[in-house]
C-alpha cells in the first residue's frame, strides 16, 4: 500500500514537473509543441535559456511567432531555436518576424550552405558574410529598408526572388563599380535620406569620384580600387561611431592598411611623380605618436588615416595641403610658421612645411635635439646646406635650444630640491607654483620656435626665465629658513644646557 | 625656623592665611627610598608628566588656529604649519610629544609591574595610572583625525570600524563614535569635542588622584623590604634631578622637531599632512594604525572569519578586553607581592606580554616583506623574521633576567617564545600555536607547583 502510494505521489510530482515546463503563457498548442521538443537524446532543442526570453516576450510577438508558425514559415523547433538564441529586443525581434526573407534563409533545412544565414561566430562557409547576427545589427536593418531595400522583392511574399534591376546580370563580383552607383541610388539622394538620417551628408558619390580610389574604380575599372562594401561591409555595416563598425576611429588603419600595407594589391600604383606608392604606411603609423596615441592609449582624438587624407574623397595630400591638415589639431604651431622666414624659404624649395621636419606617416615625438645646430642634427645640417651665407640663424637656433634646455634642467634641479625641503617640512607651496608656471613657459617657448624669430620667442620665454630667478630666490629662502631653526635649535640646545649645567652644580652643591 | 621669620616675607603672609607650615615641613621631610633597583625608573612618571605639560601648551597653541569643519579643518592646519610662524613647530611639537608621551608612560606603566609598585597599599594608584594610560590611547586616537587628511581618514575609518564587533551593542556604539553610519565631518566634530573638553578633564581629575596618591603613600619601597633601607629628598635633590631630565627631554623634543619635523616615517609614526580628506575616495591599500594600535590590528587580523559559533572579530574583542581586565586587577592577583613577598611569576608575566607585544607589533608593521613574491609569500618572510627577532630578544631578556637578577622562573616567557616560533618558524596557525603555548604552559606550571609542594612537604616531615 506505502509502495503504492509512493509511486502515485513520484508520479504526480514528475507529471506537474513536466506540466509546468510546458506551461508557455501565449503560445499556440503548435507553437507549445515546438518549444517542448525533445531532440533524440532527450535534450531540449529550445534551451531553458531561449524558453525565458520566450516567456519573456510581449504579447504582440508570440502572436507574430504563432503565425509564423501557423504559415510554416517557422516549421522546426531547431529553426525557432535560431531565432530566439538571437536575443533580439522587441522592436528589432518585430522586423524579424515580419521579414520572409530572414524566417525563410535561417532555416538550415530549407538552404544550401552559400545561401544559409549562419549563426555560428566565426563561419567559414562561402556565405560567411551573411552571418544572421550581422545582418540583424545593420544599421540598414529597420523599416522600409532591410535585405528589400538593396535585394529587392516583398519580403511579406511567401516566396519570390524579384531582384533589383540595378544589380548587373554578369560579372557582378568582379567588375564592382556599379556597388557605389547602387549605394548612392539612397545615399545620394537628399529626399530619401532624410527620411532616414537626416543628418548625414549626400555628398559621398561625388567626392568618391574625383578620388585617386574612385578614379581608379570608376575610369580605370581596376577592381582592386574599394568600393563603398570595402571598407562599410556587406551586410552588418554599422554606424562610425560604432566600436565594431570598420570604419570606426580606432579600425581606420587597419581597414585602410588591409590594401594598403598588402604590396600584392598595391603593385602597379605610383605616387604623382611616378615613384612607386609604398606600402609601409600602416607599420609606420603605429609606432608614430599618432599611432600610439588612437591605438594604444586610446585617445580619440588623435588622427587616423581619414583625419589627414579624407574619407571619400581621400588622397594624398599636396606639398601645399600637408601643413592643413595638420592645422586642423596644432594651429598656434602652423600660424607661427605661417608667419615665418621659413614658410617663404620652404615655398620656395616646394618642401612640405610641417613633415619637412616632423616626417609624415612616422612622427616621431619631438626632442629637443631637433633644433640643436651640430652635426648631424636636423637645424645646423639644413642650414649648413641652404643657407650657409646666415649665421644669425644658428646663432638663433643655439638660443632656442639653450634657452628650452636652461629652462628644463633648472625645473628638474628644482623639483628634487623642493621635494627635499617639504621633507624638511618647509613651505614649499609657493616654489611648486613658480614650478607650475616654468613648466607652462617652457612648454610654449616650444611651441614657438615655429615662429624662428628670437623676438618673438622671447615674448613667452622671458615669463620662464624670471620664473626661474623667482624660485632660485625662493629655494635660497627656504634653505636659509632651515638654517634659521637649525641655528635657533643650536641656540636653545645651549641655553637649555648652560641651565642644565647650573641645575647640575648647584645639586652638587647641595648634596655635599 | 621660629616664628618670628614666619611673620615674614610672602611666605610668612601665605602662611599667616592659609596655614602653609604642615605642607612645606611634609616636602622638607619626603624621601624617595632607594633599593636594590635602577632608581632610573622612577623618573618615567615625571617625564611622562613633562610630555604631558607640553601637549597641553602646544595644544592650546594649536587650538587658537584650529578650525573644525569640512571647508576649514584641513585648511587651518596648513594654514598653521606653512604660513604661521612657528606654526610648524607647534605642530611638531604636539605630535612628537604625544608619541614620546605613550613611550614614557608605557615604560612607566612596565617598570612599576616589574618592580611590583602596584601591591598593598597602591592598588588604586595602580588602577589611576592605568586609565591614564587608556586616556592616552584615545588621545592619540582622537587627535590623529583632526587634521582631516586621507591618512587619518582612512585609518579613523579603518580604526572605529573595529567597535562594530562588539556583541549586540556593536553597530550602535560604531554610531556613537562616528556620529553616523561612516566617517563623516560629525565624526570630526566629537573626536574634537573628546579631545580637547572630555578627556583632558578626565586625564586633569586622574591625574590629579595619581599624585595625590603617591604624595600621600610615598613612593613603592623595593620589594621584601617594610621601610626602605635608604632614601634620597625629594626637595631638593630628586625634584632638581627631575628638572634635569625635563630639560634633557625638551632638548631631545627639539633636535627632533627640527629635523624630522613629520615623524620618523615608519608606519603610524609620519603626520605628513598630504592630501586632505575625501570620503568619496576609495580606500587604499597599506592603512595601518598607529604603532600603539598595532598589535591589536594585527591579532584581529589573526583570527578566522568564525570561530567557536562566533564571528572571528567578536571573539578577539572578548579575548583583548581579558587582557586589559587581567592588567587592571594584577594588584589582586599577585598574592605574594600583596605579602610583600618577591613574585618572580608576576615578572615573567610582564616580560610574557612585552614578547607577545613585541611580536604581535612587529608582524602588524610587515617587518620582512619586501621582496616577497606574493602575499602569501610575504605573510610568511614576515612570520619568520618578525618571529627571528622576538626569540632574539626574548633570549637576551631570558639571559639577563637569570644572571643580573638571578631570577629562575621563565615559564610564561618561555610559552610566549614557544608561541612565537611554533607561529612563525614552524608555519601554525597563530591561535594554535597560542593554544598549544598557553596549556603547555599551565601543565608545566602545575606539575612544578606539585612537585614543589610535594617537595616542600617531604622537607618539613
Amino acid at each position: 500500500m506505502r509502495t503504492t502510494t509512493i509511486i502515485l505521489a513520484a508520479f504526480l510530482v514528475s507529471f506537474s514537473a513536466i506540466a509546468a515546463e510546458q506551461n508557455f503563457a501565449g503560445a499556440s498548442p503548435k507553437l507549445a509543441e515546438m518549444l517542448a521538443a525533445k531532440d533524440k537524446d532527450g535534450k531540449p532543442i529550445i534551451t531553458p535559456e531561449q524558453q525565458t526570453y520566450f516567456n519573456g516576450l510581449n504579447d504582440n510577438l508570440k502572436e507574430l511567432l504563432n503565425q509564423a508558425v501557423q504559415k510554416e514559415t517557422i516549421s522546426r523547433p531547431e529553426h525557432l531555436a535560431v531565432l530566439l538564441a538571437l536575443g533580439l529586443r522587441p522592436q528589432k525581434m518585430e522586423l524579424v518576424l515580419q521579414n520572409n526573407c530572414i524566417l525563410c534563409h535561417s532555416d538550415s533545412a530549407n538552404q544550401s550552405a552559400d545561401t544559409l544565414f549562419t549563426v555560428a561566430p566565426a563561419a567559414t562557409t562561402p556565405a560567411s558574410h551573411m552571418n544572421l547576427k550581422e545582418v540583424v545589427e545593420d544599421v540598414h536593418f529597420r523599416r522600409g529598408v532591410s535585405c528589400a531595400g538593396c535585394h529587392g522583392g516583398d519580403p511579406t511574399a511567401d516566396l519570390g526572388h524579384d531582384f533589383v534591376k540595378e544589380w548587373p546580370e554578369k560579372d557582378r563580383q568582379k567588375n564592382r563599380a556599379w556597388v557605389v552607383q547602387f549605394c548612392a541610388r539612397c545615399h545620394s539622394d537628399p529626399a530619401m535620406m532624410h527620411e532616414f538620417n537626416p543628418s548625414l551628408p549626400t555628398d559621398q558619390l561625388a567626392k568618391f569620384k574625383d578620388s585617386p580610389h574612385g578614379r581608379t574604380l570608376l575610369e580605370k575599372h581596376d577592381d582592386r580600387a574599394p568600393s563603398c562594401v570595402s571598407c562599410h561591409g556587406v551586410h552588418g555595416i554599422r554606424p562610425a561611431k560604432d566600436p565594431q563598425s570598420k570604419v570606426y576611429a580606432q579600425r581606420v588603419p587597419e581597414t585602410c592598411g588591409a590594401c594598403h600595407a598588402d604590396p600584392k594589391i598595391m603593385s602597379g600604383f605610383t605616387r604623382a611623380d611616378g615613384s612607386p606608392l609604398p606600402t609601409t604606411q600602416l607599420a609606420e603609423y603605429r609606432t608614430s605618436v599618432h599611432g600610439q596615441a588612437l591605438l594604444v592609449r586610446g585617445d580619440l582624438g588623435a588622427p587616423a588615416c581619414n583625419t589627414c587624407h579624407g574619407n571619400h574623397a581621400a588622397s594624398p595630400p599636396g606639398v601645399a595641403q600637408v601643413s592643413r591638415s595638420c592645422n586642423l589639431c596644432h594651429s598656434a604651431n602652423a600660424s607661427l610658421f605661417d608667419g615665418s622666414k621659413h614658410k617663404h624659404a620652404f615655398d620656395q624649395h616646394n618642401w612640405p612645411e610641417c613633415g619637412q621636419c616632423h616626417g609624415n606617416h612616422t612622427i616621431a615625438k619631438t626632442d629637443d635635439s631637433m633644433i640643436a645646430t651640430g652635426p648631424g642634427q636636423l637645424c645646423g645640417d639644413c642650414h649648413r646646406q641652404y643657407a650657409k651665407e646666415n649665421p644669425e640663424c644658428i646663432k638663433t637656433a643655439d638660443y632656442f635650444h639653450d634657452t628650452i634646455t636652461k629652462m628644463d634642467q633648472a625645473r628638474t634641479g628644482f623639483i628634487s630640491v623642493s621635494e627635499k625641503l617639504a621633507a624638511k617640512g618647509l613651505d614649499v607651496d609657493p616654489i611648486n607654483n613658480e614650478l607650475t608656471e616654468l613648466g607652462d613657459a617652457s612648454k610654449k617657448s616650444r611651441t614657438y620656435v615655429h615662429s624662428f624669430s628670437r623676438n618673438t620667442f622671447q615674448q613667452v620665454a622671458a615669463p620662464g626665465e624670471q620664473a626661474v630667478k623667482r624660485t632660485d630666490a625662493l629655494v635660497k629662502k627656504a634653505s636659509e629658513e632651515f638654517k634659521y631653526r637649525q641655528i635657533g635649535l643650536a641656540v636653545s640646545i645651549g641655553l637649555i644646557g648652560l641651565l642644565m649645567l647650573a641645575i647640575y652644580l648647584k645639586l652638587r652643591q647641595l648634596e655635599k | 625656623m621660629n616664628a618670628a621669620e614666619k611673620t615674614r616675607g610672602l611666605r610668612g603672609w601665605l602662611d599667616r592665611r592659609y596655614h602653609l607650615t604642615p605642607l612645606f615641613d611634609f616636602l622638607r621631610h619626603k624621601e624617595v627610598p632607594l633599593g636594590t633597583h635602577w632608581m632610573g625608573w622612577y623618573y618615567f612618571g615625571g617625564i611622562t608628566m613633562f610630555f604631558f605639560i607640553v601637549q597641553v601648551i602646544t595644544g592650546v597653541l594649536l587650538l587658537m588656529y584650529y578650525q573644525p569643519g569640512e571647508a576649514t579643518a584641513y585648511e587651518s592646519i596648513r594654514f598653521l604649519t606653512t604660513k604661521v610662524p612657528f606654526g610648524w613647530l607647534i605642530r611638531s611639537m604636539h605630535s612628537w610629544s604625544a608619541h614620546l608621551m605613550i613611550i614614557s608612560l608605557t615604560l612607566h606603566m612596565f617598570s612599576t609591574m616589574m618592580l611590583k609598585a602596584y601591591r598593598s597599599p597602591r592598588e588604586v594608584t595602580w588602577v589611576s595610572g592605568y586609565l591614564l594610560f587608556l586616556l592616552t590611547l584615545g588621545f592619540g586616537f582622537s587627535g590623529y583625525l583632526l587634521p582631516w587628511n586621507k591618512l587619518a581618514y582612512f585609518a579613523t575609518t579603518v580604526g572605529t570600524n573595529i567597535v562594530r564587533s562588539v556583541p549586540l551593542l556593536g553597530s550602535w556604539l560604531l554610531e556613537v563614535l562616528r556620529g553616523g553610519q561612516d566617517v563623516t565631518i560629525n565624526t570630526l566634530y566629537r573626536f574634537f569635542a573628546a579631545h580637547v573638553v572630555i578627556l583632558p578633564l578626565a586625564f586633569v581629575g586622574l591625574i590629579g588622584l595619581h599624585l595625590l596618591l603617591i604624595q600621600r603613600q610615598g613612593m613603592a619601597p623595593p620589594i621584601g623590604e617594610k621601610i626602605a633601607p635608604r632614601g634620597m629628598k625629594f626637595f631638593p635633590s630628586f625634584a632638581l634631578r627631575d628638572v634635569l631630565l625635563w630639560l634633557a627631554c625638551l632638548t631631545l623634543l627639539l633636535t627632533l622637531t627640527v629635523f624630522l619635523p613629520y615623524g620618523p616615517g615608519i608606519p603610524g609614526m609620519d603626520w605628513e599632512l598630504g592630501e586632505k580628506a575625501n570620503p568619496m575616495a576609495p580606500a587604499y591599500p597599506g592603512i595601518k594604525p598607529e604603532w600603539y594600535f598595532l598589535w591589536e590590528y594585527q591579532l584581529l587580523k589573526e583570527f578566522p572569519p568564525h570561530l567557536f559559533g562566533l564571528e572571528g572579530p567578536q571573539v578577539c574583542l572578548f579575548l583583548i578586553a581579558i587582557l586589559f581586565g587581567i592588567w587592571a586587577i594584577i594588584p589582586w592577583l599577585d598574592r605574594r607581592a600583596y605579602h610583600n613577598k618577591p613574585s618572580p611569576a608576576f615578572s615573567d608575566f610582564g616580560w610574557a606580554a612585552i614578547l607577545f607585544l613585541t611580536y604581535l607589533t612587529l608582524t602588524g608593521w610587515d617587518i620582512g616583506a619586501r621582496g616577497a613574491s606574493s602575499e602569501l609569500a610575504a605573510m610568511h618572510n614576515v612570520a619568520r623574521v618578525c618571529a627571528w627577532w622576538t626569540l632574539a630578544a626574548g633570549a637576551v631578556v631570558i639571559v639577563v633576567r637569570y644572571w643580573l637578577y638571578e631570577d629562575r622562573w621563565f615559564f610564561l616567557a618561555g610559552a610566549a617564545l614557544l608561541h612565537v616560533a611554533l607561529h612563525g618558524l614552524v608555519g601554525m596557525s597563530y591561535l594554535l600555536a597560542g593554544a598549544i603555548s598557553v596549556v603547555l604552559a599551565g601543565l608545566v606550571i602545575a606539575t612544578s607547583r606539585l612537585v614543589g609542594s610535594r617537595s616542600g612537604s617531604t622537607g618539613s616531615n
